[in-house]
């Protein structure tokens, strides 16, 4: 598939689209929370997947993340591109609501997502947040620190033995 | 949980800039170990496949149409999508009076293409076109999507300029009795929602051409027919 999005082939992007886009463009809609961002983002992304499909390397990624990964760099970048204060200024939305999971969601986790989450939750409260929080809204640490009152080299410490043990846990 | 060890500074590195947590000067000097160091850049991209599956617990949601049709909008005019010409006009109404009964298939056959298989309707598909000149090289001037919820076509006009103010841009539907059908105006370097007249909407199928012409302003002075030259030509397709 990628492959015939990289010779030029729009039916093959189409058909990439069909089966990703509303998932992308859920990433784009938690990391912005702006419709019409969103759709400006989603829109880059997948002419940005058009441009760059020839760099797509099966062995090292699989097509879901690699797509994922454009469309979370995509919009972070337009979160940046409003500024330090859009993503530095939220010091009470450090809680995520549907960054946590819930029971359904629990009974259903396996697999890769499955394990993930469940990794996820055996690190301490404040270390999940802030993980999950610099995932969906791609907030440095410098913001980070300044959201939570925290020195910066506290927050990142936090967050090496966090990802650390994610690891460890994820390879047991 | 049992105490994991701690990454290596690199590894460190890597699953930071997966995380997204670095400056931005950080994040281009990632980029650029990313580009000079083939292990470091399996290291970020070992994470964030790690990390992927936190955006699985996100329900996806249906991006609007319009996105798509940016998307084509957007993307340059290096493939295949230019197969109908001119040819395809003449021949999809010689074919279609001669097979104007057809109900459920009906194969086209332009010179030497491989037949193109028209389907009936399908009731509340999005559909889009890429309409493409007829002269020159095979680039797109307009794109075109059907909306059945609004019931509109949204077409955009990639034509910049309007370089020739004595004409106009007639949009037509050409649907497999092969009987051209007026759908309006297309004003140079626009988007706009042209809302469909109920008598129209069963012309809007999968298969149907999409073609416009110019034509003195006020339109093509028959109701039934350009008069003016075809500068593109696209066909509707499923999305």
């Amino acid at each position: 598939m990628m492959s015939r999005v990289a010779s030029g082939e729009r039916a093959a992007l189409r058909q990439l689209y069909e089966a990703t886009s509303a998932k992308l463009f859920a990433v784009c809609l938690r990391i912005l929370s702006d419709r019409e961002e969103a759709e400006d983002v989603l829109q880059e992304v997948y002419v940005t997947i058009w441009r760059r499909a020839d760099r797509f390397d099966a062995a090292r990624a699989s097509v879901m993340t690699w797509v994922s990964t454009i469309a979370r760099n995509r919009s972070i970048d337009r979160l940046r591109a409003r500024g330090p204060l859009a993503y530095a200024d939220q010091v009470e939305e450090l809680e995520i609501p549907d960054g946590q999971i819930g029971a359904e969601a629990l009974l259903e986790a396996k697999g890769e997502e499955g394990r993930l989450h469940n990794c996820l939750s055996e690190l301490d409260d404040r270390t999940q947040k802030v993980i999950r929080t610099a995932f969906f809204e791609g907030v440095t640490y410098d913001a980070l620190a300044r959201r939570m009152g925290t020195p910066l080299g506290t927050v990142k410490s936090w967050v090496r033995r966090g990802l650390a043990k994610l690891k460890g846990c994820l390879e047991r | 949980m049992s105490e994991a060890p701690d990454l290596t500074e690199t590894e460190a590195f890597a699953a930071e800039h997966a995380l997204g947590v670095l400056s931005s000067a950080e994040r281009r000097k990632a980029e650029l170990r990313m580009a000079r160091e083939p292990e470091f850049a399996a290291l970020v991209e070992a994470w964030r496949q790690r990390l992927a599956p936190m955006t699985d617990q996100l329900a996806p949601v249906q991006p609007p149409y319009s996105v798509w049709a940016a998307v084509l909008k957007a993307l340059p005019a290096n493939d295949n999508a230019s197969g109908l010409g001119l040819r395809f006009w003449r021949g999809a109404t010689a074919a279609a009076t001669t097979l104007a009964a057809a109900s459920i298939a009906l194969a086209v056959f332009v010179g030497a293409r491989p037949p193109v298989i028209v389907q009936p309707p399908a009731p509340g598909q999005l559909l889009d076109a890429s309409l493409v000149s007829q002269s020159g090289a095979p680039v797109p001037l307009f794109v075109a999507a059907y909306d059945p919820v609004r019931k509109a076509l949204i077409v955009t006009s990639l034509v910049t300029s309007n370089t020739d103010p004595a004409h106009v841009h007639e949009l037509w539907v050409i649907p497999s009795d092969g009987k051209p059908r007026p759908l309006g105006i297309i004003k140079p370097g626009t988007t706009q929602a042209m809302p469909m007249p109920e008598k129209y909407l069963p012309s809007l199928a999968e298969g149907s051409a999409l073609a416009v012409s110019l034509e003195p302003p006020g339109g093509s002075p028959k109701v039934d027919a350009p008069t003016g030259p075809i500068t593109a030509v696209g066909k509707l397709a499923k999305i």
